[in-house]
């Protein structure tokens, strides 16, 4: 019997300002957490600045007005922490564990980071030549290379969602320390964000501690900012299959992507589009797995993913097979998941897809980690706790109808697909032929 | 300062055909976690059949007597659980993250498997064809992979660690059944592993259910002996590679202790000063200060035999790998020739001390964490007091261990050119 899984003791709190304050319980291991989630995230990257969220972000501990870059890392690693600083689509989130005694250093750090930076001119000239480098580096990776055309294409050219988050290097080449100071000051507001800790106390008395610190912090927030509101397009309208081939010389294995417009993260079906997903692609049993890397042996990794951001997503078809074979790989794809857009999944498979998602459900929730960013995510997306306190149940009621009725919706090859393919253009182009109208591009272009 | 045992009741057992068993209850969350280690990784091949060991990771899910083909992952995915596998050089690691309820399950279809597992050429064939496709994935076309292989090849030039632990694609396409049949039964008896289950499950009838299942399952022969032998490395050794990259690459590695050596921990300690966080020493020098790298990374992990400490540099497009290399030696110099400041010294420790704890939040990890301490330590206890041993280290020990690795006729150094190989 698989049941609902309790969430540990926790307490939230909506301050005037528009900051939640969220504060879980979690014993066990003497450790503690904390993760500071702004709307800082890349859909809000100006106009020709893509990449300036992450830019900022990463500058946070470049130095602060208290103290230069390289104390500040001592300061963080000296507790032996990480501070983490992840942008997604949404948001910006700094994080770190330390041992549970230094809890209080911990907040004050994070802090201090967040509210604080200096953006030097020496420190923003550095990190946007290291930021350069590193995209051109990236080069060297086919898979990262199609992550970052599949954002860009899926999306199309106009939409907040439309650029990888390290932005591109066109645009991160402009970025000077006036960009960085007014993201900073524009975005890290405390409308829209979160402030988590997981530890080992009470969570009224962890909430009572960071209210203590914000209160100590109050002044170094910046003061409030209007923002621009963004616009969220309708994602392209569906039309044949297209493909786009990114030419990586000397390559002996290809790295394919189909794309096509998914569902957000909000959307109420969501148990629907999982439980769905993993019957097509999500699980090591799932249909695609077993049609191309079990019976074929065509590739070591087959899969499905949901890119689901908070007002629109994409269903990403993803895999990797060598030159020869790249043509079978496509079609083998595009004709299972064609006939399970039409038909959805059999009452095994749907059933094996439900239990395989809410008997590991809990796994998440394990680390300090990750039960922080679970719950901070289902408050900031708007979805509320039940989407994780009742994961389970829903999980397991979704019914073959709907299962039905949400497979054409989710397929990757559903009208209006694009194909991704980073591999040798001459053999990518000979092993399309006949499939659909080819678009040949550079690696220079996905830099 | 040392886990308490008692916050760490492991039960130990071992049944009569020689199968460890180590259990550990959590019953915080509805999930266990099931590894099973066999003391067996690609040190234990030899030049024809390089990859066996990983190869046969992957044959390991192609069904047994009671469960057929594709029946595995099926059942287990069914019962709300997930399976996967991982194989270094020294050990191959089988395990499963399931809903507690699905332990009878799980423990069904791994003491089946080990009893019983069916070989046919069919599947071979498959699996070779997937293995070759991780290698071009892994290897042929990334910079790393191949870097690492070349790396492996120049460090030992006797030892098994010479060749990758995926194989050599002409040996992958070599093996044969016969080889896979006489693989299984020499390595994967009970008496050659060690399972090791944490999470929501009653110590009791846990136990009682590993014992019949697993207690049917014959002990196997004595383990061929491995060809550990190394000559002393007299000089510096380098090896080229062009490539159509965009960026140059350097990967150095020494040869240094093996993982019971005490001076694995004080290389622990070392590998978190020089790559550890912003802060450390080869990122601070060779990334933010003189911008000659995008990322200076050092991997140093236990190795049943005397193993490698690399140093990975991705440089800068059209950095001279001249100059990286020389700032990497200073550093390591630097190393040998001043004692660590105490805040650094502590710092490195702290860094240790909390990834270690971090590595314990979850039952995947806790059980990861017990049974590598059986088979590169022999005992799960190290893990208590590995805190306590790290806090001893001194700055003097560090240097110690610093001078006898890093000596410069002890470098084995691979450098990544862009550009294409000349026909």
């Amino acid at each position: 019997m698989i049941a609902d899984v309790a969430l540990p003791p926790l307490a939230i709190e909506k301050l005037p300002s528009g900051l939640t304050l969220l504060a879980l319980q979690k014993r066990g291991l003497p450790l503690f957490h904390a993760r500071l989630s702004l709307a800082a995230g890349a859909c809000e990257d100006p106009r020709g600045k893509a990449g300036l969220a992450q830019f900022t972000v990463d500058l946070l501990r470049r130095g602060t007005r208290r103290r230069p870059a390289q104390d500040v890392d001592d300061l963080i690693e000296s507790m032996g922490a990480h501070l983490s600083a992840d942008v997604s689509m949404e948001e910006a989130a700094l994080a770190l564990t330390v041992p549970a005694d230094l809890a209080d250093r911990a907040l004050d750090a994070l802090l201090e980071v967040a509210l604080e930076p200096a953006f030097e001119e020496n420190e923003v000239s550095s990190a946007r030549r290291r930021t350069v480098a590193s995209l051109q580096s990236d080069l060297d990776e086919p898979s990262t290379v199609a992550a970052r055309a599949v954002v860009t294409l899926g999306y199309g050219p106009t939409h907040p969602y439309a650029h990888p988050t390290q932005g591109w290097r066109r645009d991160v080449e402009t970025f000077r320390p006036e960009d960085a100071r007014g993201f900073h000051a524009t975005r890290c507001q405390q409308n829209g964000g979160l402030f988590a800790v997981v530890g080992q106390d009470e969570p009224q008395r962890l909430l009572s501690m960071l209210r203590q610190k914000l209160t100590q912090w109050q002044a170094s927030w910046p003061g409030p900012a209007q923002r621009q509101p963004l616009h969220f397009s309708a994602l392209p309208p569906g039309e044949g299959l297209r493909a786009v081939v990114v030419h990586k010389p000397d390559a002996t294995q290809a790295q394919v992507r189909i794309v096509a417009p998914g569902l957000p993260r909000t959307t109420p079906r969501y148990a629907e589009a999982v439980v769905t997903n993993t019957g097509l692609g999500g699980g090591f049993t799932s249909l695609l797995v077993d049609a191309i890397r079990v019976d074929r042996g065509l590739s070591y990794s087959v899969s499905t993913r949901l890119h689901m951001n908070r007002r629109a997503g994409l269903s990403v078809f993803s895999s990797f097979t060598k030159n020869e074979t790249l043509r079978e790989l496509i079609d083998v794809a595009l004709e299972k998941m064609r006939a399970y857009a039409a038909a959805g999944p059999s009452e095994d498979a749907l059933d094996k897809a439900r239990r395989y998602l809410a008997g590991l459900f809990p796994l998440g929730l394990e680390s300090h980690e990750a039960l922080a960013e679970q719950i901070a995510d289902a408050i900031l997306d708007g979805v509320g706790l039940d989407h994780l306190a009742k994961y389970r149940s829903r999980v397991l009621a979704v019914t073959l109808d709907q299962a039905r009725s949400i497979a054409g919706e989710i397929s990757p090859a559903r009208p209006g697909a694009q194909l991704v393919v980073v591999g040798e253009a001459d053999v990518a182009r000979r092993a399309l032929n006949g499939l659909c109208p080819v678009d040949v591009r550079q690696l220079d272009e996905f830099a | 300062m040392a886990l308490d045992p008692k916050d760490f009741p492991v039960e130990e057992h071992a049944l009569p055909n020689g199968l460890q068993i180590r259990l550990l209850q959590d019953r915080s969350l509805p999930v266990a976690t099931l590894y099973s280690f066999f003391r067996v990784g690609s040190r234990n091949e030899r030049p024809g059949i390089t990859g066996i060991s990983h190869l046969f990771e992957h044959m390991m899910f192609n069904g047994s007597r009671k469960y057929g083909p594709k029946e595995f992952d099926r059942r287990l995915e069914s019962a709300g659980g997930s399976s996967n596998a991982y194989t270094s050089n020294d050990l191959t690691a089988y395990y499963e993250d399931f809903a507690s309820d699905a332990l009878p399950l799980v423990l069904d279809l791994e003491a089946d498997r080990m009893a019983s597992l069916t070989i046919d050429d069919a599947s071979l064939a498959r699996e070779r064809e997937v293995v070759k496709e991780e290698r071009r994935f892994r290897t042929d076309n990334d910079i790393d992979g191949m870097m690492d292989e070349a790396l492996g090849a120049l460090t030992f030039l006797a030892h098994p660690y010479r060749w990758p632990v995926i194989g050599w694609m002409t040996d992958i396409e070599a093996i044969t059944r016969q080889d896979c049949e006489q693989y299984f039964r020499t390595y994967y008896a009970p008496n050659n592993c060690t399972l090791v289950l944490v999470g929501d499950f009653d110590g009791k009838s846990a136990l009682g259910l590993i014992e019949r299942l697993y207690s049917p399952i014959p002990s196997g022969g004595r383990l061929p002996p491995v060809p550990t032998g190394e000559p002393a490395q007299k000089g510096e050794r380098r090896a080229v590679i062009r490539y159509p990259s965009h960026a140059p690459a350097v990967l150095v590695g020494f040869r240094g202790p093996h993982g019971r050596d005490p001076d694995s921990l004080v290389l622990d300690l070392i590998e978190a000063a020089l790559s550890s966080g912003e802060g450390a020493r080869l990122k601070r020098a060779l990334v933010y200060q003189q911008e000659l790298c995008v990322d200076a990374h050092v991997f140093f992990g236990w190795r049943v035999d005397p193993g490698p400490f690399e140093v990975s540099l991705k440089l800068n497009p059209g950095i001279d790998p001249a100059r990286a290399e020389s700032s990497l030696w200073a550093e390591l110099s630097r190393l040998c020739d001043e004692p660590m400041r105490v805040p650094e010294l502590e710092r490195a420790k702290n860094l240790v001390r909390a990834q270690f704890l971090r590595g314990l939040q979850t039952s995947n990890g806790r059980s990861h964490t017990i049974g590598q301490m059986e088979v590169m330590l022999g005992t799960w206890r190290a893990l208590l007091d590995l805190p306590d041993r790290y806090a001893a280290i001194t700055a003097a020990d560090v240097q110690r261990v610093a001078r006898k690795t890093f000596m410069p006729h002890r470098r084995n150094v691979v450098t990544l050119f862009p550009g294409e190989v000349e026909p």
